[in-house]
């Protein structure tokens, strides 16, 4: 493998690990709107009549953080995939950097061996590595997709219990900094999602 | 690359010692290689780490088409003993590698399946390589639990992997042992430490003093020969191992 291809791979790896760690916070956050939810409910029916619309709109947020979690744990498992993707692509690259090693140095009867060997590598193994990573990529832009569209629907219940809290009459405030923070903790969720957005893998030229 | 040299032959019964590689980074073990060959067939012995790969494969190629080496011989597990195994399955995926079965669940790590490898049973084995037949030897515990050697009786060459192997400094290159006196210093460290049975070392000198032996081969360093032989057997069997010197 050569010292290119060495940190091309470590970088892949690397990456897979900051996704994970986002997915993680991402996981975090949506437990954290699970309480925040829960709480709300409280408020509500404390509050009576006057919150009954911001009631509804928190037990709509409190399913929204339980599918958000199972998004993104699905997520974390496609990303472990593509761990064994990345390990494959690793191998391959230090066998052909061997091989290349090899050919630099012989001139005798394995020449032709080697000459045959990188030539299958580069052709075959180059094209199943491809389409791999290919799968991989296609994978993971859909399921990052499919939870940034339910993110924008928890970002609609947020704004939408902010308009509830004004008619909470004598909770109205309280109800206002709830809304807030559902607004402000979905906001984050948001920011992660772009960063896993931007996940791709690359492919390790041979 | 590592040059080849020629240490036997008679027709088309072979041995070669494929050593010192001038440009093998400082960070790595130094070793020996060797190839048995017979007739169309050939045997490699401790191929080496796959970090020395490319060196190896291209000093044998110079002599010998690497795509008719059938079997490999690890005489234990170590990374610089068979971790090349991947690299030498490319060229020929029907090789066949001869193992304690102690180690034929571990070393597959390197590559490999359930076809490549052919256990050696405790006591030993004959292998057939051409028309010679080879003999496992059994050495366990020197240094690892599940170790062998290999014995040619018609060459009289006894392959002994790490036992009768010296660190060598910079600049002591011969393929031979010159002079026992000055090289057995450069071996006696490394046999306190890596050998750790004083049992196992005293049953195997016992061992090879039947054998009749010409040349003591070890994986590191240089090759014992006539008188050598039997200085380094007497040596080994007075040294005190499985000690922190």
């Amino acid at each position: 493998m050569t010292n290119g291809e060495g940190r091309e791979s470590g970088r892949e790896l690397r990456r897979i690990v900051r996704i994970n760690e986002e997915i993680k916070r991402v996981v975090k956050t949506a437990f954290r709107i699970n309480l925040m939810a829960m709480n709300a409910i409280f408020l509500a029916k404390r509050a009576g009549q006057s919150a009954l619309g911001f009631g509804v709109l928190s037990n709509e947020l409190r399913r929204f953080a339980a599918e958000l979690e199972q998004q993104m744990l699905a997520l974390g498992q496609a990303t472990s995939g593509s761990v064994a993707t990345v390990t494959a692509m690793v191998k391959e690259a230090r066998l052909v950097g061997m091989l290349e090693r090899a050919q630099a140095l012989c001139e005798g009867a394995g020449r032709d061996a080697l000459d045959a060997a990188l030539r299958r590598h580069r052709e075959s193994a180059l094209a199943e590595r491809r389409e791999q990573v290919a799968t991989v990529n296609r994978t993971l832009s859909l399921m990052i997709e499919g939870t940034t569209r339910l993110v924008e629907m928890g970002g609609v219940l947020a704004r939408s219990a902010k308009i509830e809290a004004a008619y909470g009459g004598a909770f109205s405030q309280s109800l206002k900094q709830v809304s807030s923070d559902f607004e402000a903790t979905i906001g984050e969720i948001r920011q992660s999602l772009d960063s896993l957005g931007k996940f791709r893998l690359r492919e390790l030229a041979a | 690359m590592k040059t080849v040299q020629t240490i036997f032959e008679d027709g088309r019964h072979k041995w070669l010692a494929v050593v010192r590689d001038p440009r093998r980074p400082d960070y790595l073990i130094d070793t020996n290689e060797y190839l048995v060959v017979s007739d169309d067939d050939a045997i490699l012995l401790d191929p080496g780490g796959s970090e020395i790969f490319p060196a190896v494969f291209s000093a044998i190629s110079t002599q010998f088409d690497p795509r008719r080496i059938s079997k490999l011989f690890a005489s234990h597990q170590d990374p610089d003993i068979i971790s090349s195994l991947s690299m030498w399955i490319e060229f020929n995926p029907e090789i066949r590698c001869y193992v304690s079965w102690l180690w034929s669940s571990f070393v597959p790590h390197f590559g490999g399946n359930r076809e490549t490898f052919v256990d050696i049973p405790d006591k030993g084995m004959d292998i057939a390589v051409g028309s010679q037949r080879l003999q496992a030897i059994p050495a366990h515990y020197l240094h690892s639990s599940g170790n062998f050697h290999l014995y040619d009786p018609k060459a009289k060459i006894l392959f002994s992997g790490d036992v009768g192997a010296a660190l060598l400094p910079a600049g002591e290159n011969g393929v031979f042992v010159e002079n026992f006196d000055r090289h057995i210093r450069h071996a006696e460290a490394f046999h306190r430490r890596w050998m750790g049975s004083e049992r196992a070392k005293r049953d195997w000198c016992a061992r090879v003093s039947q054998l009749d032996i010409e040349m003591l081969c070890p994986q590191h360093g240089a090759i014992y020969r006539g008188p050598d032989v039997r200085r380094f057997i007497d040596w080994f069997s007075q040294l005190d191992v499985g000690v922190i010197a």
